[in-house]
């Protein structure tokens, strides 16, 4: 019995250091999220989304498929980091073999 | 041709690792026709052992650090008398092999040139120096293009007031006429001083714009940050007192200028490029905000733009009764006008001006207009005073076709188009046309940056009910970005053919732009931008008729604008497409004619001539 209460007692530090872990990872997660939230637009955060589930992107903004997000607030920007993004969202696999 | 001699005068005080590099670069590019000496000013680090084994070079080793000057001048001294001689800072990197016969042949090309220097920029990439010009009121000196992204801009060599020193060829000539650098400095302000003795003695200052060097600023005066401080104090009391009346005396008019500066307005990007224009011919400008309440524009404007220059025109003493007021805004606002003699400078999309304008406009001295298409609506709706055209411009040394864009990696012919959604753009027909008229399989693509601040209205709501076909051309969208000015450029490089095809112009201002980009371009044939866009250098798009501006906006009330035709769209979109090499050569043609004629440069010019006529 003994034995079988150390075994147990070990099992449930086991579990509670792997929960902190888990906890510790979503709350990074969630940090991670929030700023992309904050920084991306509706269409590249399901972009990212689709990629990270292992689905190709979205043909973006193509006539018939509009997932960008439809706002009157003005965004500053970049020219070349905007346009970068929106040839590789065109045509995600172009040039890939290369990179 | 024979090119002179040049004598490489490296000058070094520490920090070895910087001055390896820059010897080492250096020594990798074409150095033919040159010799190198390297001063160095007292470095008490592993520098003078080191620089034993850079045999190439000659070294001259001073006791102590004697400042940037008196190093240079000992470097001068021992050049070869009969070569020119390139002062060269230590934390420079060459990457550009052919920088100096670049910089000697830009030297030989002009004969009243005595310093040529050269763009510098960061190591991260972004562009340092592009040319200086000091401010007369503060005694500031400025480096232009300082900070940007750098894509090009600046690239072709033209005069500056200044350049700093890091890189400087500076002809014999000169040398002979004015000696070394004035010892009246330690360091700093000693480059723009020289700058501008050379002025006096009659030689050019130019900005060698295809050579780029790399320049680590600052690299041997980092560290103890109060000693430079107070060189840099002394050393600009120095030169306030020497050229303050000089450089004061550069303007030789004033003006009184009420307009809009810092909103994202093209009312107040024009205003900001004709009051730096205007400076640079030597018009002393006096700003202040002609909007805000009791106004229909009633906010208040933001103080600061980021903008020195503008900063400094916007600080100036207001005077009592101006002598010469120009309000730049729209006609309702001409009231505003303060000064002894008023002129209103403004613009409309219509065919007329609306009559509280006219009313207004007919209490001013004279009236500008940028084109003939407002002169004739202005006159038509009643004006009686005195109206001229003073045409707006365009920055070529940021909208040129060396401008680096990021164009689409596919290959896909790409049309662009930059509009805000409403009636006067008339954006449906360009993407219903442009959908119709071409097919998915096809590698073409219409790429629409589009601004929309009407929370009553939803762009994909608009955009879906054009139904726009998935198996017709293909379209991307940009809703809502705003790039800064200078990467403007960057952008509609990163296209192939530009479109205006809206109902009426007050100037188009993204035409003009993506024109002196070297894009080709359509654009609707009637209204303002007619004044610039013609068919030798751009391919405009018929109209059917002029039918009543019906729009939100209340000035349009009663005129009229264009109807364009989409059965010839369509036929300039397909032509386009299928003959892109004449689009090219019409693209380039554009680009030239805008270079030659129309930069602020010339609109400043025009201004100073009506000033002058106003001042009798």
């Amino acid at each position: 019995m003994v034995m079988a209460e150390s075994a147990s007692a070990e099992e449930v530090a086991r579990l509670e250091a792997r929960v902190a872990k888990l906890e510790r990872l979503l709350a990074d997660r969630s940090r991670v999220l929030r700023s992309l939230a904050r920084g991306l637009c509706e269409e590249d955060l399901v972009t990212l989304s689709r990629l990270e589930s292992g689905l190709p992107p979205l043909l973006r903004s193509d006539a018939g498929s509009l997932v960008w997000r439809d706002t009157t607030r003005l965004t500053s920007a970049d020219v070349e980091r905007t346009m970068t993004a929106l040839w590789r969202a065109v045509a995600p696999f172009h040039g890939a073999d290369e990179e | 041709m024979t090119l002179r001699k040049a004598t490489l005068i490296v000058l070094a005080w520490n920090r070895w690792d910087l001055t390896r590099k820059c010897l080492d670069t250096l020594k990798a590019t074409d150095l033919s026709g040159a010799e190198v000496i390297v001063v160095d000013n007292g470095s008490t680090d592993e520098t003078p052992q080191a620089l034993k084994a850079y045999s190439w070079a000659r070294v001259i080793t001073n006791p102590s650090n004697l400042g940037f000057v008196r190093g240079n001048n000992i470097g001068i001294v021992a050049a070869d008398p009969d070569s020119d001689v390139v002062l060269l800072n230590n934390d420079l990197e060459f990457r550009q092999n052919d920088w100096l016969q670049r910089l000697r042949a830009c030297a030989q090309a002009v004969p009243d040139a005595g310093i040529i220097g050269c763009r510098l920029r960061l190591p991260d990439g972004r562009l340092l120096h592009a040319g200086t010009f000091i401010v007369p009121d503060t005694m500031w000196g400025q480096q232009i293009g300082s900070l940007e992204k750098d894509f090009g801009q600046y690239s072709v060599t033209r005069e500056v007031e200044g350049i700093v020193f890091a890189c400087a060829y500076i002809k014999r000539e000169l040398i002979a006429k004015i000696g070394g650098l004035s010892e009246d400095f330690q360091s700093y302000f000693e480059d723009t001083d020289y700058c501008l003795q050379a002025r006096r003695a009659g030689f050019q200052t130019l900005l060698c714009g295809d050579v780029t060097l790399v320049h680590d600023e600052h690299g041997s005066t980092q560290g103890d940050g109060a000693h430079f401080d107070h060189i840099f104090q002394e050393s600009r009391e120095a030169f306030r007192k020497k050229w303050h009346k000089s450089l004061d005396s550069r303007y030789t008019h004033e003006v009184f200028w009420q307009s809009i500066m810092n909103f994202p307005t093209g009312y107040a990007m024009s205003c900001r490029e004709l009051l730096r224009a205007l400076d640079q011919l030597g018009v002393r400008a006096t700003y202040r905000y002609a909007y805000g309440p009791k106004t229909p524009f009633y906010l208040l404007e933001p103080e600061s733009s980021g903008d020195y220059l503008m900063e400094v025109i916007r600080g100036r003493h207001e005077p009592r009764r101006p002598p010469l007021s120009v309000v730049y805004g729209q006609g309702d606002v001409f009231w505003r006008n303060r000064g002894h003699r008023k002129v209103g400078f403004t613009m409309l999309e219509v065919d007329g001006f609306p009559k509280d304008w006219v009313a207004e406009a007919n209490k001013m001295d004279e009236v500008w207009v940028p084109t003939e298409f407002n002169r004739q609506g202005f006159l038509s709706s009643g004006l009686k005073r005195p109206i001229h055209r003073i045409p707006l411009g365009v920055d070529s040394n940021y909208f040129h076709p060396g401008i680096q864009g990021f164009p689409n990696p596919t290959g896909e012919f790409v049309f662009v188009s930059n509009f805000e959604w409403g009636e006067r753009k008339e954006p449906w027909l360009l993407l219903k046309t442009f959908n119709d008229e071409f097919s998915s399989e096809e590698p073409v693509r219409l790429l629409c940056k589009i601004i929309n601040v009407d929370p009553m209205k939803s762009i994909r709501n608009e955009i879906n009910k054009l139904q726009l076909k998935a198996t017709g051309g293909k379209i991307s969208f940009l809703l809502n970005r705003e790039f800064p000015h200078y990467q403007l450029g960057a952008f509609y490089r990163s296209g192939d053919c530009f479109i205006s095809a809206g109902r009426g112009e007050g100037w188009d201002m993204p035409l003009m732009e993506a024109m002196a980009c070297g894009l080709s371009t359509i654009a609707t044939d009637w209204g303002a931008h007619t004044e610039f866009a013609h068919d030798g250098i751009c391919f405009p798009l018929k109209v059917r008729k002029t039918i009543p501006a019906v729009a939100k906006c209340p000035y349009y009330e009663g005129f009229s604008w264009a109807d364009p035709d989409p059965e010839h769209l369509r036929f300039l979109l397909r032509y386009i497409f299928e003959h892109q090499d004449e689009a090219k050569a019409k693209g380039a043609a554009a680009a030239r004619e805008m270079a030659e004629k129309w930069t602020w440069r010339h609109a400043a010019a025009k201004i100073i001539a009506r000033m002058e006529a106003l001042a009798g």
